[in-house]
Protein backbone atom coordinates (compact mmCIF):
# COMPACT_ATOMS: atom_id res chain seq x y z
CA UNK A 1 0.00 0.00 0.00
CA UNK A 2 2.64 1.98 0.89
CA UNK A 3 4.61 1.66 -2.29
CA UNK A 4 1.42 2.12 -4.33
CA UNK A 5 1.10 5.89 -2.13
CA UNK A 6 4.45 6.15 -3.02
CA UNK A 7 3.94 6.12 -6.74
CA UNK A 8 1.17 8.06 -6.92
CA UNK A 9 2.79 10.77 -5.38
CA UNK A 10 5.52 10.49 -7.96
CA UNK A 11 2.88 10.60 -10.27
CA UNK A 12 1.41 13.67 -8.93
CA UNK A 13 4.89 15.64 -8.57
CA UNK A 14 5.65 15.05 -12.35
CA UNK A 15 2.12 16.71 -13.18
CA UNK A 16 2.79 19.37 -10.84
CA UNK A 17 6.21 19.70 -12.50
CA UNK A 18 5.09 19.71 -16.19
CA UNK A 19 1.60 22.10 -15.45
CA UNK A 20 4.97 24.75 -13.25
CA UNK A 21 7.29 23.94 -16.98
CA UNK A 22 4.06 24.59 -19.32
CA UNK A 23 2.92 27.66 -17.64
CA UNK A 24 6.02 29.52 -17.59
CA UNK A 25 5.90 29.89 -21.29
CA UNK A 26 2.68 31.57 -21.02
CA UNK A 27 1.73 32.20 -24.94
CA UNK A 28 2.78 28.46 -25.52
CA UNK A 29 0.33 27.49 -22.97
CA UNK A 30 -2.61 29.67 -24.20
CA UNK A 31 -2.65 28.84 -27.75
CA UNK A 32 -2.20 24.91 -26.86
CA UNK A 33 -5.91 25.55 -25.58
CA UNK A 34 -6.90 27.53 -28.72
CA UNK A 35 -4.91 25.59 -31.43
CA UNK A 36 -7.05 21.97 -31.39
CA UNK A 37 -9.84 24.59 -32.61
CA UNK A 38 -8.38 26.10 -34.95
CA UNK A 39 -7.06 23.10 -36.10
CA UNK A 40 -10.58 21.68 -36.97
CA UNK A 41 -12.22 24.42 -38.97
CA UNK A 42 -10.24 24.32 -41.89
CA UNK A 43 -11.94 20.40 -42.01
CA UNK A 44 -15.61 21.70 -41.21
CA UNK A 45 -14.83 24.73 -44.16
CA UNK A 46 -13.70 22.28 -46.66
CA UNK A 47 -17.00 19.61 -45.38
CA UNK A 48 -19.12 22.94 -46.43
CA UNK A 49 -17.78 24.02 -49.52
CA UNK A 50 -17.58 20.50 -50.74
CA UNK A 51 -21.33 20.23 -50.25
CA UNK A 52 -22.51 23.81 -50.55
CA UNK A 53 -23.96 23.54 -47.20
CA UNK A 54 -24.07 21.90 -43.33
CA UNK A 55 -26.51 18.64 -44.63
CA UNK A 56 -25.41 15.98 -46.64
CA UNK A 57 -27.52 13.47 -48.42
CA UNK A 58 -24.85 11.19 -49.05
CA UNK A 59 -23.32 11.18 -45.75
CA UNK A 60 -26.90 10.19 -44.12
CA UNK A 61 -27.19 7.40 -46.47
CA UNK A 62 -23.94 6.21 -45.21
CA UNK A 63 -24.64 6.81 -41.22
CA UNK A 64 -28.00 8.16 -40.71
CA UNK A 65 -27.30 11.07 -39.81
CA UNK A 66 -26.80 14.63 -42.16
CA UNK A 67 -25.35 17.10 -40.19
CA UNK A 68 -21.62 17.44 -41.41
CA UNK A 69 -20.79 19.73 -38.59
CA UNK A 70 -21.77 17.93 -35.86
CA UNK A 71 -20.50 14.31 -36.91
CA UNK A 72 -16.79 16.37 -38.02
CA UNK A 73 -16.44 18.11 -34.75
CA UNK A 74 -17.11 15.66 -32.75
CA UNK A 75 -14.75 13.08 -34.69
CA UNK A 76 -11.95 15.48 -33.91
CA UNK A 77 -12.56 16.35 -30.45
CA UNK A 78 -12.44 13.38 -28.85
CA UNK A 79 -9.44 12.70 -31.34
CA UNK A 80 -7.64 14.98 -29.42
CA UNK A 81 -7.25 12.50 -26.65
CA UNK A 82 -4.40 10.66 -29.36
CA UNK A 83 -2.53 13.60 -28.40
CA UNK A 84 -1.80 12.40 -24.75
CA UNK A 85 -0.96 9.52 -25.79
CA UNK A 86 1.59 10.50 -28.45
CA UNK A 87 2.77 13.46 -27.37
CA UNK A 88 1.84 14.13 -23.85
CA UNK A 89 3.63 10.80 -23.33
CA UNK A 90 5.48 9.55 -26.45
CA UNK A 91 7.72 12.77 -26.14
CA UNK A 92 7.96 13.57 -22.67
CA UNK A 93 11.89 11.47 -22.61
CA UNK A 94 12.87 13.25 -25.30
CA UNK A 95 12.04 16.60 -23.69
CA UNK A 96 13.53 15.42 -20.63
CA UNK A 97 16.78 14.62 -22.77
CA UNK A 98 16.20 18.18 -24.16
CA UNK A 99 16.09 20.02 -20.66
CA UNK A 100 19.48 17.44 -19.69
CA UNK A 101 17.34 15.78 -16.80
CA UNK A 102 16.34 12.58 -18.23
CA UNK A 103 19.39 11.08 -16.48
CA UNK A 104 18.25 12.71 -13.60
CA UNK A 105 14.49 11.27 -14.08
CA UNK A 106 15.49 7.38 -14.37
CA UNK A 107 17.45 7.32 -11.41
CA UNK A 108 14.88 8.36 -9.22
CA UNK A 109 13.94 5.50 -6.77
CA UNK A 110 10.73 4.70 -8.57
CA UNK A 111 10.20 2.49 -11.73
CA UNK A 112 10.54 4.23 -15.33
CA UNK A 113 6.75 3.57 -16.39
CA UNK A 114 5.52 5.88 -13.03
CA UNK A 115 7.28 8.67 -14.78
CA UNK A 116 5.43 8.33 -17.74
CA UNK A 117 2.32 7.58 -16.12
CA UNK A 118 2.53 11.10 -14.28
CA UNK A 119 3.12 12.33 -17.47
CA UNK A 120 -0.37 10.48 -19.11
CA UNK A 121 -1.73 12.18 -16.13
CA UNK A 122 -0.51 15.80 -16.73
CA UNK A 123 -1.64 15.05 -20.42
CA UNK A 124 -5.04 13.87 -19.64
CA UNK A 125 -6.07 16.61 -17.50
CA UNK A 126 -4.44 19.30 -19.93
CA UNK A 127 -6.31 17.32 -23.32
CA UNK A 128 -9.70 17.35 -20.94
CA UNK A 129 -9.18 21.00 -20.30
CA UNK A 130 -8.33 21.79 -24.37
CA UNK A 131 -11.27 19.25 -25.29
CA UNK A 132 -13.94 21.06 -22.49
CA UNK A 133 -12.73 24.94 -24.12
CA UNK A 134 -13.07 23.45 -27.70
CA UNK A 135 -16.64 21.97 -27.15
CA UNK A 136 -18.01 25.31 -25.58
CA UNK A 137 -16.45 27.74 -28.80
CA UNK A 138 -17.41 25.64 -31.35
CA UNK A 139 -21.47 24.73 -30.05
CA UNK A 140 -21.20 28.54 -29.50
CA UNK A 141 -20.55 28.89 -32.91
CA UNK A 142 -21.95 26.22 -34.66
CA UNK A 143 -24.86 25.14 -32.10
CA UNK A 144 -24.04 21.73 -32.69
CA UNK A 145 -26.97 19.18 -32.45
CA UNK A 146 -25.91 16.26 -30.19
CA UNK A 147 -27.92 14.03 -27.40
CA UNK A 148 -27.51 15.42 -24.14
CA UNK A 149 -28.29 11.94 -22.39
CA UNK A 150 -25.71 10.50 -24.54
CA UNK A 151 -22.77 12.76 -22.84
CA UNK A 152 -22.36 10.06 -19.78
CA UNK A 153 -21.86 6.98 -21.62
CA UNK A 154 -20.30 8.87 -24.23
CA UNK A 155 -17.33 9.89 -21.13
CA UNK A 156 -17.41 6.40 -19.60
CA UNK A 157 -16.32 5.12 -23.61
CA UNK A 158 -13.49 7.71 -23.57
CA UNK A 159 -12.24 6.29 -20.15
CA UNK A 160 -12.08 2.95 -22.16
CA UNK A 161 -10.18 4.70 -24.88
CA UNK A 162 -7.75 6.34 -22.97
CA UNK A 163 -6.51 3.22 -21.16
CA UNK A 164 -5.67 1.71 -24.44
CA UNK A 165 -4.20 4.98 -25.31
CA UNK A 166 -1.81 4.90 -22.80
CA UNK A 167 -0.52 1.76 -23.93
CA UNK A 168 0.58 3.13 -27.50
CA UNK A 169 2.23 6.07 -25.42
CA UNK A 170 4.25 3.63 -23.58
CA UNK A 171 5.10 1.87 -27.10
CA UNK A 172 6.21 5.39 -28.16
CA UNK A 173 7.95 6.12 -25.59
CA UNK A 174 9.82 3.52 -25.52
CA UNK A 175 10.61 4.08 -29.30
CA UNK A 176 11.77 7.40 -28.65
CA UNK A 177 14.35 6.02 -26.22
CA UNK A 178 15.83 4.09 -29.54
CA UNK A 179 15.52 6.35 -32.28
CA UNK A 180 16.11 9.54 -30.22
CA UNK A 181 13.71 11.67 -32.76
CA UNK A 182 10.53 10.67 -30.68
CA UNK A 183 8.58 13.32 -32.74
CA UNK A 184 8.89 11.38 -35.54
CA UNK A 185 7.61 8.25 -34.29
CA UNK A 186 4.82 10.40 -32.48
CA UNK A 187 3.90 12.42 -36.10
CA UNK A 188 4.35 9.06 -38.59
CA UNK A 189 2.16 7.40 -35.80
CA UNK A 190 -0.60 10.04 -35.39
CA UNK A 191 -0.65 10.59 -39.26
CA UNK A 192 -1.55 6.77 -39.42
CA UNK A 193 -3.92 6.74 -36.53
CA UNK A 194 -5.96 9.90 -37.58
CA UNK A 195 -6.46 8.41 -41.28
CA UNK A 196 -7.35 5.17 -40.79
CA UNK A 197 -10.02 6.41 -37.44
CA UNK A 198 -12.93 7.42 -38.88
CA UNK A 199 -13.25 10.98 -37.40
CA UNK A 200 -14.50 12.89 -40.52
CA UNK A 201 -16.45 10.16 -42.24
CA UNK A 202 -17.45 6.61 -41.89
CA UNK A 203 -15.53 3.74 -41.99
CA UNK A 204 -17.39 2.79 -44.84
CA UNK A 205 -15.51 5.43 -47.71
CA UNK A 206 -12.58 3.70 -46.17
CA UNK A 207 -10.55 1.12 -48.49
CA UNK A 208 -10.49 -2.50 -47.35
CA UNK A 209 -6.89 -2.66 -45.84
CA UNK A 210 -7.63 0.46 -44.35
CA UNK A 211 -10.66 -0.51 -42.44
CA UNK A 212 -9.21 -3.59 -41.78
CA UNK A 213 -6.15 -1.58 -40.06
CA UNK A 214 -8.62 0.26 -38.85
CA UNK A 215 -10.24 -1.81 -36.54
CA UNK A 216 -6.59 -2.71 -34.46
CA UNK A 217 -6.69 1.11 -32.87
CA UNK A 218 -8.83 2.21 -30.06
CA UNK A 219 -9.70 5.27 -31.25
CA UNK A 220 -11.68 3.89 -34.18
CA UNK A 221 -14.01 1.87 -31.73
CA UNK A 222 -14.17 5.28 -29.09
CA UNK A 223 -14.86 7.66 -32.29
CA UNK A 224 -18.03 5.47 -33.59
CA UNK A 225 -18.89 4.97 -29.91
CA UNK A 226 -19.22 8.54 -28.63
CA UNK A 227 -20.66 9.65 -31.98
CA UNK A 228 -23.71 6.75 -31.66
CA UNK A 229 -24.17 7.99 -28.18
CA UNK A 230 -24.09 12.05 -28.85
CA UNK A 231 -25.62 11.50 -32.37
CA UNK A 232 -26.75 8.54 -33.26
CA UNK A 233 -24.40 7.23 -36.27
CA UNK A 234 -25.14 3.83 -37.49
CA UNK A 235 -21.84 2.28 -36.49
CA UNK A 236 -22.59 -1.07 -38.60
CA UNK A 237 -22.19 -3.51 -35.78
CA UNK A 238 -24.01 -2.81 -32.21
CA UNK A 239 -22.63 -0.66 -29.40
CA UNK A 240 -21.91 -4.41 -27.30
CA UNK A 241 -19.67 -5.80 -29.61
CA UNK A 242 -17.83 -2.11 -29.79
CA UNK A 243 -17.20 -1.90 -26.22
CA UNK A 244 -15.74 -5.40 -25.74
CA UNK A 245 -13.54 -4.89 -28.96
CA UNK A 246 -12.59 -1.63 -27.37
CA UNK A 247 -11.76 -3.53 -23.81
CA UNK A 248 -9.75 -6.45 -25.94
CA UNK A 249 -7.77 -3.78 -27.46
CA UNK A 250 -7.49 -2.17 -24.16
CA UNK A 251 -6.09 -5.14 -22.33
CA UNK A 252 -3.83 -5.45 -25.97
CA UNK A 253 -2.50 -2.26 -26.31
CA UNK A 254 -1.77 -1.65 -22.54
CA UNK A 255 0.12 -4.60 -21.85
CA UNK A 256 2.09 -4.60 -25.43
CA UNK A 257 3.42 -1.04 -24.42
CA UNK A 258 4.22 -1.81 -21.12
CA UNK A 259 5.98 -4.73 -22.11
CA UNK A 260 8.18 -2.57 -25.13
CA UNK A 261 8.98 -0.35 -22.03
CA UNK A 262 10.89 -2.53 -20.11
CA UNK A 263 12.60 -4.16 -22.39
CA UNK A 264 13.89 -0.95 -24.38
CA UNK A 265 14.42 0.58 -20.76
CA UNK A 266 16.72 -2.69 -20.24
CA UNK A 267 18.32 -2.33 -23.65
CA UNK A 268 19.12 1.49 -23.73
CA UNK A 269 20.34 1.01 -20.22
CA UNK A 270 22.59 -2.16 -20.75
CA UNK A 271 23.68 -0.32 -23.80
CA UNK A 272 24.35 2.53 -22.21
CA UNK A 273 22.49 4.62 -24.73
CA UNK A 274 20.22 6.55 -22.19
CA UNK A 275 21.74 9.97 -22.61
CA UNK A 276 22.85 10.17 -26.66
CA UNK A 277 20.86 12.19 -29.11
CA UNK B 1 41.59 48.23 -55.81
CA UNK B 2 42.61 47.43 -52.04
CA UNK B 3 39.24 48.33 -51.49
CA UNK B 4 37.87 45.89 -53.91
CA UNK B 5 40.13 43.29 -53.03
CA UNK B 6 39.01 43.61 -49.16
CA UNK B 7 35.37 43.64 -50.28
CA UNK B 8 36.06 40.19 -52.55
CA UNK B 9 37.91 38.59 -49.35
CA UNK B 10 35.06 39.49 -47.34
CA UNK B 11 32.64 37.92 -49.89
CA UNK B 12 34.73 34.66 -49.97
CA UNK B 13 35.18 34.36 -46.21
CA UNK B 14 31.09 34.81 -45.59
CA UNK B 15 30.62 32.15 -48.95
CA UNK B 16 32.49 30.08 -47.26
CA UNK B 17 30.38 30.51 -43.93
CA UNK B 18 27.47 29.81 -45.66
CA UNK B 19 28.92 26.60 -46.91
CA UNK B 20 30.48 25.28 -43.61
CA UNK B 21 26.87 25.77 -42.01
CA UNK B 22 25.43 24.16 -44.46
CA UNK B 23 27.71 21.19 -44.25
CA UNK B 24 27.35 21.08 -40.89
CA UNK B 25 23.73 21.71 -40.69
CA UNK B 26 23.42 18.49 -43.59
CA UNK B 27 25.69 16.02 -41.27
CA UNK B 28 22.96 16.63 -38.42
CA UNK B 29 19.87 16.07 -40.55
CA UNK B 30 21.95 12.77 -42.09
CA UNK B 31 22.04 11.27 -38.60
CA UNK B 32 18.29 11.55 -38.59
CA UNK B 33 17.42 9.60 -41.52
CA UNK B 34 14.33 8.59 -41.30
CA UNK B 35 13.44 12.42 -40.94
CA UNK B 36 13.83 12.26 -45.03
CA UNK B 37 11.47 10.22 -45.66
CA UNK B 38 9.02 10.89 -43.43
CA UNK B 39 8.85 15.23 -44.99
CA UNK B 40 8.73 12.99 -48.74
CA UNK B 41 5.76 10.85 -47.48
CA UNK B 42 3.66 12.33 -45.07
CA UNK B 43 2.32 15.57 -46.14
CA UNK B 44 0.65 13.30 -48.78
CA UNK B 45 -0.73 11.50 -46.64
CA UNK B 46 -2.03 14.09 -44.55
CA UNK B 47 -4.49 14.93 -47.68
CA UNK B 48 -5.93 11.35 -47.19
CA UNK B 49 -8.61 12.26 -44.65
CA UNK B 50 -9.59 15.26 -46.54
CA UNK B 51 -10.38 13.16 -49.81
CA UNK B 52 -12.17 10.73 -47.71
CA UNK B 53 -14.38 13.33 -45.86
CA UNK B 54 -15.22 14.82 -49.55
CA UNK B 55 -16.16 11.37 -50.63
CA UNK B 56 -18.15 10.71 -48.15
CA UNK B 57 -19.86 13.50 -47.60
CA UNK B 58 -20.50 14.00 -51.85
CA UNK B 59 -20.33 10.71 -52.95
CA UNK B 60 -17.60 10.77 -55.49
CA UNK B 61 -14.58 12.86 -56.31
CA UNK B 62 -15.93 15.84 -57.72
CA UNK B 63 -17.97 18.59 -56.33
CA UNK B 64 -20.06 21.23 -58.17
CA UNK B 65 -20.50 23.15 -55.04
CA UNK B 66 -16.94 23.24 -54.74
CA UNK B 67 -16.78 23.79 -58.68
CA UNK B 68 -18.82 27.35 -58.34
CA UNK B 69 -15.80 28.51 -56.15
CA UNK B 70 -12.61 27.20 -57.29
CA UNK B 71 -13.30 26.44 -60.76
CA UNK B 72 -12.74 23.24 -60.87
CA UNK B 73 -14.97 19.84 -59.43
CA UNK B 74 -11.66 18.53 -58.53
CA UNK B 75 -11.00 18.99 -55.37
CA UNK B 76 -8.65 15.74 -54.80
CA UNK B 77 -6.45 17.88 -56.89
CA UNK B 78 -6.92 20.95 -55.23
CA UNK B 79 -6.28 20.21 -51.56
CA UNK B 80 -3.07 17.74 -53.02
CA UNK B 81 -1.50 20.95 -54.51
CA UNK B 82 -2.35 22.99 -51.93
CA UNK B 83 -0.52 19.95 -49.21
CA UNK B 84 2.69 20.13 -51.40
CA UNK B 85 3.15 23.50 -51.67
CA UNK B 86 2.02 24.66 -48.05
CA UNK B 87 4.76 21.83 -46.69
CA UNK B 88 7.13 23.63 -48.77
CA UNK B 89 6.87 27.07 -47.67
CA UNK B 90 6.00 26.16 -44.02
CA UNK B 91 9.66 24.22 -44.13
CA UNK B 92 11.40 27.91 -44.37
CA UNK B 93 8.94 29.29 -41.43
CA UNK B 94 10.23 25.89 -39.52
CA UNK B 95 13.34 25.71 -40.40
CA UNK B 96 14.65 29.99 -39.56
CA UNK B 97 12.50 29.85 -36.93
CA UNK B 98 13.84 27.35 -35.14
CA UNK B 99 17.13 27.06 -36.24
CA UNK B 100 18.36 29.20 -33.50
CA UNK B 101 16.70 27.75 -30.61
CA UNK B 102 18.18 24.28 -32.24
CA UNK B 103 21.64 25.94 -31.69
CA UNK B 104 20.70 27.53 -27.81
CA UNK B 105 19.61 23.16 -26.94
CA UNK B 106 22.82 22.50 -28.88
CA UNK B 107 24.78 24.74 -26.31
CA UNK B 108 26.41 26.17 -29.19
CA UNK B 109 24.55 29.67 -29.62
CA UNK B 110 26.88 31.70 -27.81
CA UNK B 111 29.69 30.40 -29.75
CA UNK B 112 28.02 30.93 -32.78
CA UNK B 113 26.50 34.66 -32.07
CA UNK B 114 30.48 35.31 -30.38
CA UNK B 115 32.59 34.39 -33.27
CA UNK B 116 33.97 37.27 -34.96
CA UNK B 117 31.52 36.83 -37.95
CA UNK B 118 28.38 38.35 -39.09
CA UNK B 119 24.66 36.17 -37.83
CA UNK B 120 23.38 36.55 -41.48
CA UNK B 121 26.03 33.89 -43.05
CA UNK B 122 24.95 31.50 -40.75
CA UNK B 123 21.58 31.73 -41.26
CA UNK B 124 21.99 31.83 -45.05
CA UNK B 125 23.50 28.50 -44.69
CA UNK B 126 20.86 26.83 -42.52
CA UNK B 127 17.93 28.37 -45.56
CA UNK B 128 19.91 26.50 -47.96
CA UNK B 129 19.66 23.35 -46.08
CA UNK B 130 16.18 23.81 -45.58
CA UNK B 131 15.40 24.96 -48.99
CA UNK B 132 17.26 22.31 -50.67
CA UNK B 133 15.60 19.70 -48.21
CA UNK B 134 12.06 21.14 -49.02
CA UNK B 135 12.51 21.17 -52.56
CA UNK B 136 13.62 17.01 -52.47
CA UNK B 137 10.64 16.42 -50.61
CA UNK B 138 7.93 18.45 -52.99
CA UNK B 139 9.69 17.01 -56.20
CA UNK B 140 8.99 13.65 -54.51
CA UNK B 141 5.10 14.50 -53.96
CA UNK B 142 4.45 16.06 -57.42
CA UNK B 143 6.17 13.05 -59.04
CA UNK B 144 3.53 11.01 -56.67
CA UNK B 145 0.87 13.19 -57.07
CA UNK B 146 1.37 13.20 -61.47
CA UNK B 147 1.75 9.63 -61.50
CA UNK B 148 -1.49 8.90 -59.63
CA UNK B 149 -3.93 11.69 -61.04
CA UNK B 150 -2.42 12.16 -64.00
CA UNK B 151 -2.14 15.93 -63.74
CA UNK B 152 -0.21 17.20 -66.72
CA UNK B 153 3.39 18.55 -65.01
CA UNK B 154 4.80 19.20 -68.59
CA UNK B 155 7.86 21.67 -68.96
CA UNK B 156 5.79 24.62 -69.94
CA UNK B 157 3.56 24.18 -66.65
CA UNK B 158 6.79 23.49 -64.44
CA UNK B 159 8.93 26.57 -65.32
CA UNK B 160 5.82 29.44 -64.25
CA UNK B 161 5.20 27.24 -61.14
CA UNK B 162 8.50 27.00 -60.29
CA UNK B 163 9.02 30.61 -61.03
CA UNK B 164 5.84 31.68 -58.25
CA UNK B 165 7.65 28.87 -55.35
CA UNK B 166 10.73 30.95 -56.16
CA UNK B 167 8.80 34.50 -55.20
CA UNK B 168 6.70 32.72 -52.42
CA UNK B 169 10.46 31.10 -50.50
CA UNK B 170 12.07 34.44 -50.91
CA UNK B 171 9.08 36.36 -48.92
CA UNK B 172 8.93 33.28 -46.00
CA UNK B 173 12.93 33.15 -45.70
CA UNK B 174 12.54 36.69 -45.26
CA UNK B 175 9.63 36.29 -42.85
CA UNK B 176 12.12 32.83 -41.77
CA UNK B 177 14.32 35.67 -40.29
CA UNK B 178 12.63 37.63 -38.36
CA UNK B 179 11.20 34.62 -36.22
CA UNK B 180 14.84 33.45 -35.51
CA UNK B 181 15.34 36.79 -34.05
CA UNK B 182 12.16 36.73 -31.82
CA UNK B 183 13.76 33.39 -30.70
CA UNK B 184 16.61 35.05 -30.03
CA UNK B 185 14.58 37.38 -27.80
CA UNK B 186 11.63 34.90 -26.34
CA UNK B 187 13.88 31.92 -26.48
CA UNK B 188 10.88 29.44 -27.20
CA UNK B 189 9.50 30.33 -30.50
CA UNK B 190 7.91 27.24 -31.01
CA UNK B 191 4.24 28.60 -30.38
CA UNK B 192 4.69 31.35 -32.30
CA UNK B 193 6.18 29.36 -35.73
CA UNK B 194 3.37 26.62 -34.81
CA UNK B 195 0.72 29.74 -34.14
CA UNK B 196 1.82 31.14 -37.78
CA UNK B 197 1.24 27.73 -39.07
CA UNK B 198 -2.27 27.87 -38.27
CA UNK B 199 -2.87 30.84 -39.24
CA UNK B 200 -1.78 30.08 -42.72
CA UNK B 201 -3.63 26.77 -42.65
CA UNK B 202 -6.87 28.39 -42.09
CA UNK B 203 -6.84 32.00 -43.59
CA UNK B 204 -5.17 30.52 -46.79
CA UNK B 205 -6.80 28.20 -48.96
CA UNK B 206 -4.56 24.91 -48.36
CA UNK B 207 -7.15 22.78 -47.31
CA UNK B 208 -10.56 24.69 -48.53
CA UNK B 209 -11.34 27.35 -50.74
CA UNK B 210 -11.67 30.82 -48.90
CA UNK B 211 -14.26 31.74 -50.22
CA UNK B 212 -16.43 29.63 -48.80
CA UNK B 213 -16.64 32.63 -45.64
CA UNK B 214 -16.37 35.92 -45.79
CA UNK B 215 -13.54 35.93 -43.01
CA UNK B 216 -11.71 33.79 -44.59
CA UNK B 217 -11.67 35.58 -47.63
CA UNK B 218 -11.12 39.15 -46.62
CA UNK B 219 -8.09 37.76 -43.85
CA UNK B 220 -6.76 35.36 -46.46
CA UNK B 221 -6.03 38.72 -49.23
CA UNK B 222 -2.94 39.58 -46.69
CA UNK B 223 -0.99 36.30 -47.03
CA UNK B 224 1.61 35.54 -49.64
CA UNK B 225 0.80 31.88 -49.75
CA UNK B 226 -3.02 32.73 -51.05
CA UNK B 227 -1.92 34.15 -54.12
CA UNK B 228 0.94 32.16 -54.80
CA UNK B 229 -1.73 28.85 -54.33
CA UNK B 230 -3.97 30.56 -56.32
CA UNK B 231 -1.65 31.09 -59.21
CA UNK B 232 -0.15 27.62 -58.94
CA UNK B 233 -3.73 25.66 -58.91
CA UNK B 234 -4.79 28.40 -62.24
CA UNK B 235 -1.56 27.24 -63.81
CA UNK B 236 -2.05 23.31 -63.08
CA UNK B 237 -5.95 22.68 -63.15
CA UNK B 238 -7.32 25.54 -65.32
CA UNK B 239 -4.34 25.94 -67.65
CA UNK B 240 -4.23 29.59 -66.87
CA UNK B 241 -0.66 31.29 -68.61
CA UNK B 242 1.33 33.16 -66.34
CA UNK B 243 0.42 36.21 -67.98
CA UNK B 244 -2.94 36.25 -67.40
CA UNK B 245 -1.49 35.98 -63.19
CA UNK B 246 0.13 38.99 -63.51
CA UNK B 247 -1.86 40.37 -60.36
CA UNK B 248 -0.65 37.74 -58.27
CA UNK B 249 2.90 37.88 -59.53
CA UNK B 250 3.14 41.51 -58.67
CA UNK B 251 1.87 40.80 -55.49
CA UNK B 252 4.05 38.72 -54.18
CA UNK B 253 7.03 40.61 -55.49
CA UNK B 254 5.60 43.53 -53.33
CA UNK B 255 5.20 41.02 -50.16
CA UNK B 256 8.80 39.99 -51.13
CA UNK B 257 10.48 43.04 -50.86
CA UNK B 258 8.34 44.19 -47.51
CA UNK B 259 9.08 40.96 -45.90
CA UNK B 260 12.80 40.66 -46.70
CA UNK B 261 13.56 44.37 -45.96
CA UNK B 262 11.53 44.37 -42.92
CA UNK B 263 12.63 41.12 -41.27
CA UNK B 264 16.04 41.70 -41.45
CA UNK B 265 15.97 45.19 -40.18
CA UNK B 266 14.02 43.66 -36.90
CA UNK B 267 16.76 40.95 -37.30
CA UNK B 268 19.32 43.41 -36.60
CA UNK B 269 17.58 44.97 -33.95
CA UNK B 270 16.96 42.03 -32.07
CA UNK B 271 20.74 40.88 -32.25
CA UNK B 272 22.01 44.00 -30.90
CA UNK B 273 19.40 44.45 -28.38
CA UNK B 274 20.79 40.71 -26.73
CA UNK B 275 24.12 41.22 -27.44
CA UNK B 276 23.62 44.50 -24.75
CA UNK B 277 21.37 42.68 -22.70
CA UNK B 278 23.71 39.43 -22.13
CA UNK B 279 20.80 37.26 -22.12
CA UNK B 280 21.53 35.34 -25.58
CA UNK B 281 22.41 32.18 -23.20
CA UNK B 282 19.22 31.80 -21.49
CA UNK B 283 16.70 29.74 -21.67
Amino acid sequence: MDRITHYLQAMWAENIKEWKIELSYKFDFARSLVEPFVYVLPYLLFGIAVVGGRSSESLFKLIGTEDVITFVVIGYLFMGFLNTALWGMGFALRKEQFYGTLESVFVAPVPRWVYVGGMALHSTIHQGLIILIQMVLLQCIFHLLIDVSGLLPAMGVVALMLVALYGIGMLVASLALIFKAGWIIAEALHSVISIVTPIAYPLAVLPLFLRKASYFFPTTYGILTIRHFLIGENMGFSVGTSLLRLSLLCVGWAAFGLFIFSVVDRKTRREGTLGHY
Amino acid sequence: MSQAGDLARNMNGELRIVWEEFKKNLKILLCYPVIWGFWAIFPILWVLPLIFQGKALVGGLSSQAFENLTGTDNYLAFVLIGAIVSTYAMSSLWGMGQSLREESYWGTLELILTAPIRPLPILIGKAMLESGFATVGALIQAAIFSFFLGVDLSFGKILPVLFIMILLLLGLYGAGLALAAITLLIKESRGLVNTLNWVFYLFSPIRYPVEVNPITKIVSLAIPLTYALFAIRSILLLNTSIRELWVSVLLLILFDIGLIWGSYYVFLRVERRVRKTGTIGMY
